[in-house]
């Protein structure tokens, strides 16, 4: 758990901006990370969502689970179709007499943000749009069947870059999106993930308080894309952080600030084994990852005592 | 209420129409021959002598996305691209029209790579034949003007709702400075009436766009569209009469030149139709039976008046000035489909030229018609014939 | 038109179970015995655990040309023993066809709801495959009680498909499957018992001219008409005595249908739950168990 107090779930508003009957799988972390995102916008939203589970899984029509205002048009332009709301938005109060104050969201999930759409996120983030991205990182492309991303862990077997006996699956180490959203120079950028409901939501509140583009990448845990137990979700979620594999931090102006920053990390084999997605994994496998792991977490530490790197 | 005759450049007219019509957001990209109007734009913009929103996108696709965004929202949007831009932006197109927004586009029409060509060519238009815009091509700078104004209130219209595309050559009309008579804005103002989407993204009334259509919906949502399409033209007409009666200028879907008792009709599309009309009269002149129609609007596709002007003709010879690679030529395709029905059907050929700029002069056109009839006359007129093509 | 000779076979399991599997193992099966066979899915945005159908069709005479849905289907089968309550599976079933059910109830208890003009059998497959594969998935197992019941493929053929699918693996699903041959019991047709399925409402669709502009929702929240219960194999239960009110279960629960009661305890909304068993795995004082569906 956090470290709130256990009974901190009552202080989180009941109000829900998505529906129930949505056709997540059983056991769907990105589902709930979208619920703590919507549960911090609140009503005052317009959101732009990216072809992928989310949008499917949400609005088979003539149905939605939907209670904010929501736009769905393609895969790779979320963030274009919400500078085109927020600049619409901006007209209509200069010269329509429009006056409420709305946040505009686009949120896509890895394959949207990380590939396909990373040219039009950039845009938006370079234009300086006042909007806020999020990225729910589920490391596959997993509306179409888990085919592999440039977001899908190094060793991880998917559809499209599957383990076998030439090959050990995905051959290269996940994008940081975090970074490259950090290098628009935009004010706020942070990353979080599914197991963390307040983590997730304090940080969607202060993007809010933004003006200007801010980005949020949570990882989002998927049972059934990373083969593991639907009632495994939350703990996969924390492995994921406990073992440094997924540093939760903050850049604010430039500035790190690691949130979660554990005395001792625990080895990458108890989150591994877990998944049915590393099986295939040795024990050469096994130290390359934790060796790169242990790399990029203390990378993310100096940088958050103050760029000691240099 | 005409404000006075000026001469001006058809982009930077355009732009002017789209100023005049008190766009909210422009979002665009630049490609030639069209860079011209979204320039003039931005400098509107930056002057101060149009209050709207300037997006300068990384992309075409994003320009047409973000003018989705903003018509979502309630704001009036431009976008103006051409060819490869067109093409890009395809994917978006589609949506634009199923989600019923109406963002107005012009295009300066010009060739597709390979090999690269900027130059004026309707290819690029054609394939966006079934993204479900409503099209309409100007023959020249005035009309694209006027199409442009007239392309907000027709997109805009409660019955409506759906996206427009102003088409007009590249160099040949967006280049060319000529005498135009605008209309002032309080004309304009009251030719208008804002824009507003009955189910605008706003938080006081949310609802979802863009859900997904199992087998079970998608049928009905394509025919609900189609059917707001082919009936977007009573408006069509009613605008066109409405601009009429203001400006003084007067537009049909088809529009003929000295066509009655021709036997022989030439189907131009575009600005060539004025190179065409020089021709025609020359060859009347010379007491040739040759007449000229005018396509203006291309979708929702005029079939009433297609059949109508060309029915009582003995030959009809159609210039396509884009190719269908492997395939019959997109708008005589049309047009022979719109004849097949009648029992009495007049000879139709297929011509295609004028590709990638090459010009089609008066005389050429002189040229080409004894070409068709030719043909018509070897009974050898099934196959597309290209036009000026060195052999 | 359907030739005479034309088997069809309706799948019934969930999302992840594997139907599609075994429709594809029944097809191979069947195309290398030299019969003419067809295996296809219900395509559809199912997710795990939602109910999913996969289809077979199979001639040994002629090739096959009809690629629509199975809707009279000769012969159904059931991998999921909690779909049996929730779905008419027996829909379009034809007269003297076969019903195949993994369960655990007995032959006679099942008929009582499930007599018709059709042949019913019976197999405890879940339990072969939680003993001979260690996983509850029965994809492979319940290939043994078909061939058992209709003898549509035979199990030399099926086999070597498992060979080719599962390679070391293939071994134990053959030997689950000749487990539930063996354990399989069959029924003659009953006519007269009570059919006890729930009958859904038949979705009232707009006609065209109804949509919205666009094909806008305005009745946001809509989902909350759909019924993602049906998705459970297990559901929760609630130990009140340790339960600390924290709201940690209705945090976690991703179809968001835990609450609060009157009472000050939590209980989740059955109508939505997908039985993920996060509750369960969250609460701190494990106050919640997952049980079985019935
Ligand atoms: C242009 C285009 N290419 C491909 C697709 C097919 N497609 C739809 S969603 C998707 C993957 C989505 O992956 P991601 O963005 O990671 O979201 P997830 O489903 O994993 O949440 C793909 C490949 C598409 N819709 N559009
Ligand atoms: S595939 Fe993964 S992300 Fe998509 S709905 Fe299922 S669990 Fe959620
Ligand atoms: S998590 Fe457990 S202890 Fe907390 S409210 Fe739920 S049932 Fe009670
Ligand atoms: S098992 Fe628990 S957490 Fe999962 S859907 Fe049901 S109530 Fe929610
Ligand atoms: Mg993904």
């Amino acid at each position: 758990m956090e470290t709130l107090s256990i009974y901190a779930p009552k202080l989180i508003t009941s109000r829900e901006y998505i529906a129930s009957g949505h056709r997540a799988c059983s056991g769907c972390g990105e589902v709930l990370a979208m619920r703590y995102v919507c549960k911090a916008l609140g009503r005052n939203t317009i959101i732009s969502n990216a072809t992928g589970c989310m949008e499917i899984i949400s609005t088979p029509l003539p149905q939605t689970a939907w209670e904010v205002p929501w736009i769905h048009t393609l895969f790779e332009n979320a963030s274009a179709v919400a500078s085109g709301i927020e600049c619409g938005l901006k007209a209509l109060k200069r010269k329509h007499g429009y006056t409420r104050e709305v946040k505009v969201v686009a949120m896509g999930g890895d394959g949207a943000t990380a590939d396909i759409g990373l040219q039009s996120l950039s845009g938006a983030m370079e234009r300086g749009h006042d909007f806020i991205y999020v990225c729910y990182d589920n490391e596959a492309y997993m509306n179409t069947g888990i085919q592999r991303s440039s977001e899908t862990p190094f060793g991880a077997s998917t559809t499209t870059a599957p383990s076998g006996k030439a090959s050990m699956g995905q051959h290269t180490w996940q994008k940081n999106m975090a970074a490259i959203a950090a290098a628009h120079e935009i004010q706020y950028v942070a990353t979080s993930c599914s197991s963390y409901p307040f983590d997730i939501m304090t940080k969607v509140e202060k993007a809010i308080k933004i003006k200007g583009p801010s980005y949020i990448h949570i990882l989002s845990v998927c049972p059934t894309g990373w083969r593991c137990p639907s009632n495994s979700t939350i703990k996969m979620g924390r492995l994921a952080v406990e073992t440094g594999i997924f540093p939760m931090y903050e850049i604010e102006n430039g500035k790190y600030t690691l949130n979660i920053d554990l005395p001792k990390l625990r080895p990458v084999e108890d989150y591994l084994k877990l998944q049915g997605r590393f099986r295939h994994l040795d024990k050469d496998n096994t130290a390359e990852i934790q060796e790169k792991v242990l790399d990029e977490y203390n990378k993310v530490k100096r940088l958050a005592a103050g760029n000691k790197a240099k | 209420m005409t404000a006075k005759r000026i001469g001006i450049e058809s982009s930077l007219a355009v732009a002017e129409a789209v100023r005049l019509a008190n766009v909210d957001v422009i979002a665009a990209y630049p490609i030639t021959p069209q860079t011209h109007i979204v320039e003039g734009l931005a400098e509107m913009v930056a002057n101060g002598h149009l209050d709207a929103e300037y997006i300068p996108v990384e992309s075409e696709h994003s320009a047409m996305s973000s003018c989705l965004g903003a018509s979502a929202v309630g704001a009036r949007a431009f976008t103006a691209t051409a060819s490869q831009g067109l093409i890009l932006m395809h994917e978006v197109l589609l949506v634009a029209a199923s989600l019923r927004l109406p963002v107005v586009m012009a295009v300066t029409n010009r060739a597709l790579s390979g090999p690269l060509n900027i130059w004026g060519d309707h290819s690029d238009v054609m394939i966006a034949r079934d993204a479900g815009w409503i099209q309409i091509f100007a023959e020249n700078g005035q009309q694209a003007f006027d199409q442009t104004l007239c392309a907000f209130r027709i997109a805009e219209h409660q019955d409506v709702l759906l996206p427009v595309i102003i088409n007009f050559d590249g160099f040949h009309v967006s280049h060319v400075i000529e005498p135009m008579h605008f209309l002032d804005q309080k004309t304009v103002d009251e030719f208008l009436p804002p824009y507003r989407h009955p189910h605008a993204l706003d938080p006081d009334k949310p609802v979802t766009m863009g859900g997904f259509a199992m087998p079970n919906m998608y049928t009905e949502g394509r025919k609900s569209l189609d059917t707001a399409l082919r009936e977007s033209k009573k408006v069509i007409l009613d605008t066109w009469k409405q601009f009429g009666d203001i400006a003084g200028r007067y537009y049909k879907p088809v529009e003929k030149y000295q066509a009655e008792n021709a036997d022989t009709l030439l189907v131009t599309v575009g600005s060539y139709s004025e190179n065409a009309m020089d021709a025609v009269d020359k060859m009347q002149a010379e007491g040739k039976k040759v007449g000229l129609v005018r396509v203006r609007l291309w979708r929702p596709f005029p079939y009433k008046e297609i059949i109508e002007a060309l029915s009582g003709a003995t030959n009809v010879i159609v210039l396509d000035r884009a190719i269908s690679l492997g395939g019959p030529a997109p708008v005589c395709s049309e047009i022979r489909a719109a004849l097949y029905s009648l029992k009495d059907r007049p000879q139709v050929v297929s011509i295609v030229g004028g590709l990638g700029g090459r010009d089609i002069s008066p005389a050429n056109f002189e040229k080409l018609i004894a070409t068709a009839l030719d043909k018509i006359k070897t009974g050898d007129a099934a196959e597309t014939i290209m036009f000026g093509v060195r052999e | 038109m359907k030739r005479e000779d034309t088997i069809e076979i309706r799948w019934h399991g969930r999302g992840g179970q594997g139907a599609v599997t075994s429709a594809e193992l029944t097809a191979l099966s069947a195309i290398h015995e030299n019969k003419f066979a067809q295996a296809f899915p219900s395509f559809g945005p199912e997710r795990r655990g939602a109910p999913v159908l996969a289809f077979n069709r199979i001639s040994a005479e002629h090739p096959i040309r009809v690629r629509s849905s199975v809707i009279k289907p000769d012969i159904v089968v059931v991998l999921d023993p909690g779909l049996v309550t929730l779905i008419n599976v027996v829909d379009g079933l034809k007269p003297g066809g076969w019903l195949i059910v993994n369960s655990t109830r007995s032959i006679d208890d099942l008929q009582s709801e499930f007599s018709g003009d059709w042949k019913l059998a019976v197999v405890d497959a879940s339990s072969i495959a939680r003993e001979l594969l260690r996983v509850n998935i029965v994809n492979t197992t319940m290939l043994g009680a078909l061939i058992k019941t209709t003898g549509v493929i035979n199990i030399d053929s099926l086999k070597e498909q498992l060979e080719v699918k599962f390679g070391a693996r293939a071994k134990a699903n053959l030997e689950a499957c000749r487990k539930a041959f063996a354990t399989t019991v069959i029924s003659s047709i009953k006519t007269g018992g009570q059919k006890k399925v729930r009958t859904f409402a038949v979705e009232n669709l707009a006609k065209w001219s109804e949509l919205p502009v666009g094909c806008v929702v305005t009745d946001v929240g809509n989902t909350k008409q759909f019924c993602t219960g049906d998705w459970k194999a297990q559901h929760p239960v609630w130990n009140d005595s340790k339960c600390i009110k924290c709201g940690i279960c209705s945090l976690f629960c991703p179809e968001f249908c835990i609450s609060q009661q009157k009472d000050g305890y939590f209980r989740a909304n059955e109508f939505y739950c997908k039985g993920c068993g996060i509750c369960a795995q969250e609460c701190w004082t494990q106050c919640i168990t997952m049980v079985e569906e019935a």
